[in-house]
């Protein structure tokens, strides 16, 4: 009887109990402080965010790791800006962005924001409301990786 | 639920069957961008998914969430709102310098005013009798403006939020014509001030931090007043001219008044009048008042000038520096 619920268990059970297993996604936040040195050399330090105020720069890391015994494919990983905070860059990584919250994609250089008069202009990184990051290759078993962006605080 | 965040970081893993747009709708707290940035207290919450398949269709994970809290940032600009140095006079009191004091900083936060007169750099030290705090109509009223009392109406101010205020001073009485006085009004903080990245733990808005800002948590601007004095001279000449030609003073001989005054100085003189009796012996000439070269009558009418019987008077009203008025009236030796 016992032995029946379980399997019954599972069944019920979505693919996404699963996929939890297979494929962690960890998300931190780090404030990125500039000092300078006695020297006059300048110091970029991460810090545990526990104290931000506006225009501070955040640094989001995302760390994936896919934990299972076979490769994914179709690989997205997709992260919306928080209201509070201006995207400023994501190193040289290049992700989708979305200027118009999470509709279309593409590079920023590629995106166009319509302003209220009719016209468009170009898209400029306070304009982003997503970011994306979509990779062409699977994740082979147990590879993991790291993405980033920075933000500044509004 | 969401629990309330307790530090600047709260990490929280969560079963990851909930969509992230459902859970981004969750965390919509509500958040005001403003000039002076996100409210002190607002929660800058943070989820990534990943979506992906391996095979059996397309699956999502959604990370942690990451939830920070915004700390409050103290900054405040005081302005003068005067365009130009306010013109004074020596001994004038309640002379009016205008300031703005303006919550630059992301939370409602509480300000002490003073007034500096003595900072240097200025010919004389305005004496600082009152400060006012202004009803909102910007102009300057005693009955429905508030007397600034420190520490009992210390005003409050929201983010972005400005308040006019007013400095009334008294101009000394010692002070010439073309002197500056300074004043500087300061606001300062009330959960501190120091240098920019000064923290006050547990102070700010929302529970958070307190943090100084580029300001350093206190502001100040300088006014300036203007001494703009003028001085009268008068100058008086006499021409005798006597019945035979010559300019003996003989009885029937007309002399003929001339009174010039001279306006000197940046200011102006106000209420300025030339009054000048009928010496003994000798009589008015009826009609020979004039102003300016301008015949002015007898009678006390309309025009700057009459005759009463017994002397004669011109009101000039205000006069500005570098000016002149000419008055002239004849007189018989009787």
């Amino acid at each position: 009887m016992r032995r029946l619920f379980l399997i019954l268990a599972a069944a019920i059970l979505p693919g996404q109990a699963l996929a939890a297993n297979q494929v962690a996604l960890d998300n931190s936040v780090f404030v990125e402080r500039v000092t300078t040195d006695a020297n006059g050399k300048q110091r970029v330090k991460l810090e545990e965010p526990k104290v931000v105020v506006p225009g501070d720069k955040l640094v989001f890391v995302l760390n994936y790791r896919n934990a299972s015994a076979q490769p994914v494919d179709k690989f997205v990983i997709t992260n919306p800006l928080p209201d509070a905070v201006r995207y400023a860059d994501a190193g040289d990584s290049r992700p989708l962005v979305s200027v118009d919250g999470g509709k279309a994609w593409g590079l920023l250089t590629d995106l166009t924001v319509r302003q209220p008069d009719g016209t468009t202009r170009p898209a400029q990184p306070a304009d982003v409301t997503h970011i994306r990051w979509a990779f062409q290759q699977p994740i082979p078993a147990g590879a993991s990786g790291k993405l980033m962006f920075r933000g500044i605080v509004k | 639920m969401m629990k309330a965040p307790v530090g600047g970081a709260l990490h929280r893993h969560r079963i990851p069957a909930i969509s992230t747009l459902a859970l981004a709708a969750m965390l919509a707290l509500p958040m005001q961008a403003q000039a002076a940035g996100t409210r002190a207290g607002s929660i800058i919450s943070n989820t990534a998914s990943a979506s992906f398949d391996t095979g059996g269709g397309a699956q999502t994970v959604d990370s942690n969430t990451v939830d920070l809290r915004v700390d409050e940032l103290i900054d405040v600009v005081v302005d003068s709102s005067d365009p130009a140095d306010v013109p004074t006079t020596p001994g004038a009191t309640n002379q009016l310098l205008t300031f703005s004091v303006t919550n630059s900083g992301n939370g409602e936060e509480g300000f002490t005013l003073s007034a500096i007169a003595n900072g240097g750099g200025d010919d004389y030290d305005p004496t600082v009798t009152q400060i006012y705090i202004d009803n909102g109509d910007g102009v300057f009223d005693a009955g429905t403006d508030t007397l600034y009392t420190p520490g009992a109406n210390d005003p409050v101010l929201d983010p972005d939020e400005s308040v006019t205020v007013f400095v009334l001073s008294t101009t000394p009485g010692s002070v010439v014509d073309g002197n500056r006085g300074t004043v500087s009004l300061v606001a300062t903080s009330k959960t501190g001030t120091g240098a920019p990245g000064t923290s006050f733990a547990g102070q700010g808005e929302g529970g958070g931090d307190a943090v100084i800002g580029s300001t350093g948590g206190d502001g100040q601007d300088m006014g300036a007043y203007i001494v703009s004095a003028a001085t009268v001279s008068l100058v008086k000449s006499a021409v005798v001219a006597d019945p035979f030609g010559g300019s003996e003073p003989v009885p029937g001989a007309t002399i003929t008044y001339t009174i010039v005054a001279t306006v000197a100085g940046s200011g102006s003189v106000s209420g300025l009048a030339i009054t000048d009796n009928i010496p003994a012996d000798t009589s008015y000439v009826a009609g020979s008042l004039t102003l300016g070269g301008s015949g002015l009558t007898d009678a006390a009418d309309g025009d700057a000038g009459d005759y009463n019987g017994t002397r004669i008077n011109v009101t000039l009203g205000t006069v500005a520096g570098g000016q002149t008025r000419t008055v002239t009236f004849r007189t018989t030796i009787d």
